[in-house]
């Protein structure tokens, strides 16, 4: 066991990384799917076409390619950032279009005289969204953006693959000079599930807090 | 329109079935290697194995002679290593140093360039050895004390190190010592990882799956300088004017070619052969062929069988 | 499902909001183009659009050894969705039996598998595993973790099947005299999977995705052939572009695929299905909060 201890500070490092990564994926993710959510129910068709494409081309490849072709084409068309920063983007912007998913089918599980309603009291599409719809939609999808979250925090593991070192790369570079497998891979693993077992009685306790059944 | 059938109702565990039937069956033939035809392919190689020796007689129970029973030597590799052991996409041949020799090899023991590439991983080389998925592994492969108590190794049969490169206008890296406290690039799981370690202790090290990955990085301005080894960066050099290398080699790699431990036999066996290549130029005809072909002059002394610790 | 829900939201545009729809319309038009443009000039000021640097992608060889990645791709794909499918009827079937010693080690897995990475299951099969004299041969490197992680997300799909099948049709089947095991193979589950057929299309998309990891196992899938083809021509960007592209293609496909069998599913009477489909999808749907 004392492989763990010795190598506490990169362990300790590797997590800290994970949680930041995955902290701004979300926040970033919930914003971005609210966005492209909108704009796939808004009453301009080219926005309903660019949301859909959006989520299309987003959802059908594979992360690990658009890490890689982030990392290595975006300074190519002179957007030049640091690869944590890189990172973070291309996960928000892959996980918003499930988070995306995941809002629109709340708004269409809002009754039609909800919206109906907003609008016999005079309100614009947007205002009858942000106002009516909107806050009636993300309570009832509570538990699958858990599940988004959870998948997040999958995700970031793959950030190691283009440099940034989170809690798997730092596992896999202490197994690289320590070469003791198990005990490394299986302390990350625990430590995956500690997160994600953080995620998922924060999405309970939201759920019992918010969720509108129905 | 749909109705539910009783025949219907199975169509979906049956198509599942299906499915894994045809994948486990197309699995089978086509799996982790790349079997590489040695007669297929060009010129150069040709006349390498046209002038390659074969071995007289093989020792009667030895794995040399399970080899050439099975008409194929089984190596363990890269498809992803320029100059050393990369496929070519177009023939989906493997060139260069490695690969060329373990032809060799081949012929010596067979009398036919017939080999199969396993990919591996660098890590689980030693275990694709002991338990016999592969013969021999030719993989950049160096001869440390630690390793020998897990394989064998014949050799060292080329001696290569790690260099430091930049881009062209960097200036203030010239050798290792001046890595200290810059952001350095490497190979994910390469030996310069530890190498950097050593030389520069606070050197932040950002790893990219890749050689390419590696230099785009560097290019890009991702680190201040990439460590590899040295007959890859040359040919990146070469063939990119605003890579430059820095200085001399500061590690010394020499690379062997793993066998099962314990098999002194083919050990002595593939000396011999080594021994016999050294002597006829053969050895500095197949470095022509693939290192001389971005390295000036003429080749170089190959290392001395059973000079590096771990070889003997 | 996108025709009738953006109704909810507004009404036949009249003569005012038409022209705000319009001017809208042109605005997003214009910034995309601007957008565009800005960025293929920069990509071509890098020299990235030389037409020597993508020209190689014209000719048939790389095409060729670029489908043949893709076909190991498929293979991988397809084993590990056989397996990952298999195990997650079995582990679905746990989950939902009466002895409270069946259920809990399904659910145990479920909770543990899906909370680890796949790539950390990557780097266990890769690097612990040969330590202990288990040294996998390259395709099942990658296929095993892939299988070990989604059948966790194929039970929850098959339970949500499972459940979403009126307990009516179970208690005829024993009524039947049939076995309880007999009848949730003839009766219940044969229903559930077609229920959830979208969703099992969904997650296989989602597997075949997954098999880009083959590119930390150097199992030649088609990432990884990109990887062996950017070494060779060192056109790293362009490579995994087009990669990109041929990736899009395949997955677009399945998902047009799993919406097909969606529509054709809607069309069907039972309610159930709806609610068990619409709880599958997009991710499966678990019970994080209750375990």
């Amino acid at each position: 066991m004392n492989v763990i201890t010795d190598h506490l500070s990169e362990f300790g490092d590797g997590l800290l990384l994970t949680v930041e990564l995955t902290l701004l994926s979300l926040a970033g993710a919930l914003v971005a799917g609210i966005v492209v959510a909108a704009m796939r129910v808004s009453p301009v068709r080219v926005l309903r076409a660019a949301g859909m494409a959006y989520v299309e081309v987003l959802q059908n490849i594979p992360l690990l390619v658009w890490l890689v072709i982030a990392v290595f084409g975006l300074p190519e068309i002179g957007v030049i950032a640091g690869l944590f920063t890189t990172s973070v983007v291309v996960i928000v912007l892959y996980q918003g279009a499930y988070t995306a998913e995941a809002i629109r089918s709340g708004i269409n599980a809002v009754p039609a005289g909800q919206g109906e309603a907003a609008r016999a009291l005079g309100l614009t599409f947007t205002q009858s969204l942000r106002l009516v719809v909107l806050p009636q939609a993300l309570r009832t999808v509570v538990q699958p953006l858990g599940n988004i979250a959870i998948m997040t925090l999958m995700n970031t593991a793959l950030a190691a693959a283009v440099g940034v070192v989170e809690l798997t790369s730092a596992a896999n570079r202490v197994n690289l000079a320590e070469a003791k497998p198990i005990w490394i891979f299986v302390t990350a693993g625990l430590a995956y599930m500690a997160l994600s077992g953080l995620l998922g009685l924060t999405t309970g306790v939201l759920e019992r807090k918010w969720a509108i059944l129905r | 329109m749909v109705r539910t059938s009783a025949r219907k109702r199975w169509a979906v565990p049956v198509a599942v079935a299906a499915l894994s039937l045809a994948g486990l069956t197309a699995c089978s033939d086509g799996d982790s290697g790349s079997s590489v035809p040695g007669a297929a392919g060009g010129g150069k190689q040709d006349d390498l194995i046209a002038a390659a020796p074969v071995a007289a007689n093989l020792p009667a129970g030895s794995t040399m002679e399970k080899i050439k029973k099975r008409g194929q030597l089984v190596i363990g590799g890269s498809l992803d290593a320029p100059l050393l052991s990369q496929q070519n996409p177009g023939t989906k041949k493997v060139e260069g140093l490695d690969a060329d020799f373990g032809r060799l090899l081949a012929k010596y023991i067979i009398g036919k360039p017939e080999v199969k590439i396993v990919n591996s991983a660098s890590e689980t080389r030693e275990a694709l050895l002991s338990n016999g998925t592969v013969d021999v592994v030719f993989q950049t492969y160096s001869i440390t004390p630690e390793r020998a108590k897990q394989v064998a190794f014949a050799g060292p049969y080329y001696s290569s190190g790690l260099v430091i490169a930049t881009k062209k206008d960097k200036t203030g890296i010239a050798a290792p010592a001046d890595l200290k406290g810059k952001t350095v690039i490497a190979g994910a799981n390469t030996p310069a990882i530890a190498a950097i370690k050593k030389v520069a202790p606070d050197a932040k090290i950002v790893t990219f799956g890749t050689d390419p990955e590696c230099v785009q990085a560097l290019k890009q301005g991702r680190g201040d300088a990439y460590v590899q080894d040295e007959a890859l960066l040359l040919a990146t050099a070469k063939q990119d004017p605003t890579v430059k290398i820095q200085g001399k080699p500061f590690t010394s790699d020499p690379y062997g070619i793993g066998l099962k431990h314990g098999d002194t036999q083919m050990k002595q066996f593939v000396n011999d052969w080594l021994k016999q290549i050294q002597a006829s130029g053969l050895w500095a005809k197949t470095w022509k062929n693939s290192i001389g072909t971005v390295v000036e002059g003429e080749a170089p002394q190959p290392p001395a069988l059973g000079s590096a610790p771990g070889s003997e | 499902m996108s025709a009738p829900s953006s109704r909810l939201l507004f009404d036949e545009p009249g003569p005012r909001a038409r022209r705000r729809i319009r001017v809208a319309t042109t605005l997003s038009v214009l910034a995309g183009i601007v957008l565009v443009a800005l960025a293929l000039r920069q990509f071509a000021d890098n020299g990235q659009m030389a037409a020597d640097r993508w020209r190689p992608y014209g000719t048939w060889p790389m095409w060729r050894y670029l489908l043949e990645g893709l076909w190991s791709t498929l293979q991988a794909a397809a084993v590990s969705i056989a397996i990952a499918a298999a195990a997650g009827v079995v582990l679905a079937l746990g989950r939902v039996s009466p002895s409270r010693w069946l259920r809990i080690p399904p659910a145990a897995y479920v909770e543990i598998v899906r909370t680890i990475p796949a790539l950390l299951l990557v780097y266990i099969v890769l690097f612990a595993l040969p330590r202990y004299g288990v040294d996998l041969p390259l395709f099942w490197k990658l296929v095993v973790p892939l299988s070990v992680s989604n059948a966790a997300a194929f039970a929850e799909i098959f339970r949500a099947g499972i459940r979403s099948v009126e307990r009516g049709q179970l208690e005829a089947g024993l009524a039947l005299g049939l076995t309880r095991g007999r009848a949730m193979r003839t009766v219940v589950l044969p229903q559930a999977a077609r229920r959830v057929l979208p969703s099992l299309v969904s997650q296989s998309a989602g597997l075949l995705k997954d098999t880009s990891l083959g590119y930390v196992v150097s199992y030649a899938e088609l990432l990884y052939s990109g990887k062996v083809l950017a070494n060779f021509n060192h056109l790293l960007i362009q490579t995994y572009l087009v990669i990109a592209l041929i990736y899009l293609v395949i997955n677009a496909s399945l998902a047009k695929l799993a919406r097909t069998l969606e529509a054709r599913q809607r069309n069907r009477p039972s309610r159930a299905a709806r609610t068990a489909v619409a709880a599958a999808v997009p991710t499966a749907a678990t019970d994080a909060g209750n375990s």
